[in-house]
């Protein structure tokens, strides 16, 4: 009981700090990618720190809660998902829950970012919505195949299956939803070239256009938690999990700097260019794996 | 430049993060921003000090004026500026900002922007180059650890001042005040 | 329970009397018989009485009785049709016809529950067709396009009662009974292609009432045009009498056990079953994506989660019968919510115009969250009554191996965020247009109505455990296997869900990031007006997003999701009335011409026999 409420505190917090680590590095991989020497590791944190000072503008009370709304979200599916060993909620409603709780971030910025009734908001989030729909659609099919695979909801005994035999990458038919997953990871984390969404070039970073000062910070905060929940969902599926922090922490780094060096040669996306990229090839491929999981079982 | 003495993080955490985490909102008005692209981007590589471009006010600390101002593009500036949060500090980037520069003489150009919003620091030349922005944010480091980089609160102090001098050029001003008229003098006779 | 039906039928005649003396008392009447009806539900929980109404109707008993399934059924209905009676006190107030209104209301509502008490098909039959005409009426009430959709909805109705009748006939006619109980046992020993044949017919009627996809034409038209608390009761409740009748073929006529059973017939037909319920789901879902009225977005996504009941009856595992029990009683709940709010909005604005709504948030504070908390309880937002029943929907959908059911479910979930969001957005978020900044907070007896209904989607999404131990009598009751139910949700070896878990994280993380957000240095709160437009001052009423919100997603889908049936219909229609205006043309109304006509057939008759010798 001690060691689950432990966890409960202790696994958000990590998951904020790995998320901002992850920003940094983000931005120290972009920089040196560009022949340039890039900001300091530390540099998200000290933007957070700065925006706190800043104090920042509200529009109202929607326009607070939706951002609550939104964290708490974030760091309540850090519960649901395995960190290597550690999974305090397992027994809560396994991946449905996870799957449902990811709602709440794109509603809870959806709400408040709709609240601030400026339009450039507003485009931001149907191209949100619309993206979303847009990876959803093969991250389903995904989700399903494995799920239908092991016969199970719960992500603890997807873990289980894999570290019993094989990583699911590496298996057959698991394969064709891992290969899938991997070619639809951008667009779930947000990051380039699916990045249409903030684009502050074209409609001036879209939702978060109203947010200034402590606000900023919490978007800064989600936005780190969505990167470590992306890949930390595709290490439980697919690399088998870890049985120790530190094998894990190894593995979401390394799928996540392998995904930011390939993506961020390529340019930002029109948001129907995404969505027919993401509706072609990758929903063909999880659909075979479907498929097959369905005649294999 | 003193970003890794932790000691300082934690005695002024405010001012040491307000230091390193310039989030800049160009305005660019004129030629001046010509040269912001090279500061930006892989040669001189602003970011390494933590100045990144952003995209609306409301994310924004420094207000960066590159060129000329001309009576209409004051509003837009003036509306801006209002909408930083603070702290916030304003750079005139060009001569133009300052004096007027090559546009000493046009009817429609400002020659003093600071009488219209509090500016904290000058980037002389026409134009200046790349180091000169450097050497800008310096010197603005150097304000900011001395609390003289202030102008937010000269603005809040002397608000009527510079809302009467913005209504005396740009006539009657189609948005409410930003803070309440009346209250700085009170507070000052105080 | 004939006190019920003497309540609900007296009642609602009793109320139209009463309103020729006076208006006040007409309303006092009609919520003292609406409240009397829930307590008098309310008190026969867990019991089980039978009566006979009338000893020898044309030859036969017309029999009520009372179970679980028909309680549980009857308890919504009354709740829902208090609440919209409620509801109609300030939504009616000044209309015509108001006296008329309120009795089709209460005889609507009384037909409903004599048709879940009815304990055989003719007196079920009977109760059916006193709902589906008083509905008729109720829905061309406001005339103008009402009424076209009122005949949209009676013609449809009027063929699913013509196809039942005939089913229920020929039961009659083979088995000589009209009673549930005794006709359950015989069908299920009947030859495979006579009980299918009459289930199909009996389906049929059901679906249309309950708009299963080739059949819902009549619904999004209907929905739309009805004033907002019958919208509220005809989404909730009324479409699912044909849910209740599905499961009245499916599990007892035909029995659960036979018709789960890997027979090439019943496969077959469920098959069929579960893939129209697959498409109803789907397409409805994004077609009310692109609409830009606020209750035909509504009526589009009645049709789409009613798919989610019948997918979850018609899958037939326990689980599957409890998902779409639950969620029957969920979109009661929810629905009934988003009519009454988007009512009290139509009450106070005037229009039901997406796009020229917005900002309301600040006038109707309550409204909104009420909105708020349906719209969560659509999409299936975790602690809304919502996602339980989805979670169980596809819980049992994964375990038993159709794993693209699922996938459609869920993407159909997609569909609803998407025009959830927009709801919200276009009505309540952004800039407020000057001409509403005078408008005002909905009457305090529509905020009571969208109070308790927020309530009871919130309590319902918490402890589900309360309805589910219900659901899970009836699905024992019916021969299927028990579920382990506790308060909060439900414990298995394959997965458990455990809402108190959920609710406590997000309070718990909610409270800390609240109290991160409030210590922190203070913001400055500012009017829409102070907003960033890149240094320009705001256009009034013209700096808000609305029109074409998904454009790219439109653009993408748009020519995918026409209404190919209703089109198909309306040629039908077209055509059979080409042909009838055809026929016309014969009646000339002319003495001589039909003096011609009869000496032509005359003629013919001679020449015939004169040429044939046909006699």
């Amino acid at each position: 009981m001690v060691a689950t409420v432990a966890q409960c505190v202790l696994l958000p917090v990590l998951g904020i700090v790995i998320g901002l680590f992850f920003l940094g590095l983000y931005r120290k991989i972009m920089a040196r990618l560009h022949w340039r020497y890039g900001p300091p590791l530390i540099q998200p944190v000290i933007d957070i720190l700065r925006l706190f000072f800043q104090g920042g503008m509200s529009h109202g009370a929607v326009f607070d809660f939706g951002l609550v709304l939104s964290l708490a979200g974030a760091m309540a599916i850090i519960l649901f998902i395995p960190f290597a060993q550690w999974c305090p909620l397992q027994g809560s409603g396994g991946m449905l829950v996870i799957l449902y709780l990811m709602l709440l971030m794109p509603l809870g910025t959806a709400l408040s970012g709709g609240e601030a009734a400026n339009p450039n908001a507003s485009i931001g989030i149907s191209r949100k919505l619309i993206l979303a729909l847009g990876y959803e659609v093969p991250l389903l099919l995904i989700l399903l195949s494995v799920m239908s695979y092991y016969s199970t909801i719960s992500i603890v005994d997807i873990v289980r299956g894999q570290q019993a035999s094989v990583w699911a990458l590496f298996s057959w038919p698991l394969a064709l939803p891992g290969i899938a997953y991997i070619l639809i990871l951008p667009a779930v984390l947000g990051v380039r070239p699916f990045d249409t969404t903030t684009a502050p070039q074209e409609i001036s970073s879209g939702p978060l256009v109203e947010y200034g000062g402590k606000y900023l910070a919490f978007e800064h905060i989600i936005h780190a938690l969505s990167l470590f929940l992306g890949i930390s969902l595709f290490v439980n599926l697919f690399l088998g999990g870890a049985a120790n922090p530190i094998v894990f922490f190894v593995k979401i780094l390394v799928v996540f700097v392998a995904c930011v060096c390939i993506n961020a040669v390529f340019p930002r996306l029109r948001i129907e260019q995404a969505v027919s990229y993401l509706w072609k090839w990758p929903t063909a491929i999880a659909f075979l794996g479907l498929v097959v999981v369905s005649l294999v079982k | 430049m003193d970003r890794n003495k932790i000691g300082k993080w934690l005695k002024q955490p405010a001012k040491m993060a307000n230091k390193y985490s310039l989030n800049a909102v160009y305005f660019c008005t004129g030629c001046g921003i010509i040269e912001i692209p090279p500061v930006i981007t892989a040669r001189w590589d602003a970011e390494r000090f933590g100045i990144i471009p952003v995209a609306t006010p409301r994310q924004g600390n420094l207000f960066m004026i590159t060129g000329y101002v001309s009576l209409k593009t004051l509003r837009a500036i003036i509306r801006t500026y209002e909408q930083m949060p603070d702290p916030k500090y304003t750079v005139g980037f060009g001569s133009c900002p300052i004096n007027g520069g090559m546009y000493w003489d046009s009817y429609n150009t400002i020659k003093h922007l600071d009488r219209y919003i509090p500016v904290d620091g000058w980037i002389a030349g026409c134009m200046p180059r790349p180091e000169a922005v450097f050497i800008g944010v310096t010197h603005l480091w150097t304000l900011i650890e001395k609390d003289m980089a202030n102008g937010y609160l000269r603005y809040r102090e002397h608000y009527d001042q510079y809302r009467g001098n913005q209504e005396k050029l740009l006539g009657k001003l189609d948005w409410p005040p930003l803070y309440a008229t009346g209250i700085a003098q009170k507070e000052i006779a105080a | 329970m004939q006190i019920i039906l003497l309540t609900s039928f007296g009642g609602a005649f009793a109320t139209y009397l009463l309103a020729k003396i006076s208006s006040r008392l007409r309303d006092v009447c009609a919520v003292i018989v609406s409240g009397l009806l829930v307590v008098f539900v309310a008190l026969l929980y867990n019991k089980t009485p039978a009566a006979t109404l009338i000893p020898s109707f044309v030859g036969a008993p017309l029999t009520v009785r009372l179970n679980m399934l028909s309680w549980f059924f009857a308890i919504a209905i009354v709740v829902v049709g208090f609440l919209s009676i409620v509801f109609s006190f300030s939504y009616i107030k000044g209309k015509e016809r108001a006296d008329f209104y309120y009795l089709m209301m209460l005889l609507v509502n009384a037909g409903m529950i004599g048709i879940v008490l009815s304990a055989d098909l003719l007196t079920f039959y009977i109760f059916w067709e006193i709902m589906s005409w008083g509905a008729f009426l109720l829905i061309s009430y406001n005339r103008g396009p009402a009424l076209r959709a009122g005949m949209k909805y009676i013609v449809m109705s009027v063929i699913g009662s013509v196809v039942m009748l005939a089913g229920i006939l020929s039961l009659y006619a083979v088995y000589e009974t009209f009673v549930f109980s005794e006709l359950a046992g015989r069908i299920a020993s009947a030859s495979p292609a006579y009980s299918l044949a009459c289930a199909s017919m009996l389906c049929i009627a059901f679906a249309i009432k309950n708009a299963v996809v080739p059949l819902h034409t009549w619904l999004p038209d209907a929905h739309s045009e009805a004033p907002a608390p019958f919208s509220a009761v005809l989404s909730g409740i009324l479409i699912k009498m044909g849910t209740y009748g599905l499961i009245l073929v499916l599990y007892l006529f035909v029995g659960v056990k036979l018709f789960i059973s890997p027979t090439y017939v019943w496969r077959g037909f469920r098959f069929v079953l579960l893939v129209l319920a697959s498409i109803t789901i789907l397409v409805p879902s994004f077609i009310a994506v692109m609409q830009n009225d606020a209750k035909k977005v509504l009526a589009w996504s009645s049709i789409a989660q009613a798919g989610y009941i019948i997918l979850g009856i018609t899958f037939g595992t326990t689980l599957g019968f409890a998902a779409g029990m639950f969620h029957f009683l969920n979109h009661a709940t929810f629905k009934a919510l988003l009519f009454f709010g988007i009512g009290a909005v139509e009450y106070r604005t005037k229009t039901r115009d997406l796009n020229s709504l917005g900002g309301l948030l600040k006038r109707m504070p309550i409204t909104f969250i009420a909105v708020l908390v349906g719209t969560c309880g659509l999409i299936g937002i975790p602690l809304t009554n919502g996602f339980v029943s989805k979670w169980l929907l596809y819980k049992t959908l994964i375990l038993e191996g159709s794993p693209f059911l699922a996938f459609i479910a869920l993407i159909g979930t997609w569909g609803t965020i998407l025009y959830g969001y927009k709801l919200l957005h276009h009505v309540f978020l952004g800039q407020l247009p000057e001409k509403y900044k005078n408008v005002r907070k909905a009457p305090a007896s529509m905020q009571f109505v969208l109070i308790i209904l927020s309530l009871a989607v919130v309590v319902l999404g918490i402890l589900p455990g309360i309805p589910l131990k219900l659901i899970n009598t009836i699905a024992v009751s019916m021969g299927m296997d028990s579920m382990n139910i506790n308060i909060f949700g439900i414990a298995s070896e394959t997965g458990a869900l455990n809402t108190v878990n959920i609710l406590s994280v997000l309070a718990a993380a909610g409270i800390v990031v609240w109290i991160i957000l409030k210590a922190s240095k203070k913001s400055t709160r500012i009017s829409q007006e102070d907003n960033y437009a890149a240094g320009a001052a705001i256009p009034a009423e013209r700096y808000s997003y609305t029109v074409d919100f998904y454009n790219p997603l439109y653009r993408m889908i748009r020519r995918y999701l026409r209404d190919i049936f209703d089109e198909f219909y309306y040629w039908i229609a077209g055509r059979v009335q080409a042909f009838s205006d055809m026929v016309r043309r014969l009646y000339v109304g002319d003495v001589g011409c039909y003096a011609m006509y009869i000496l032509l057939f005359l003629s013919a008759l001679i020449l015939s026999q004169v040429w044939w010798r046909v006699w």
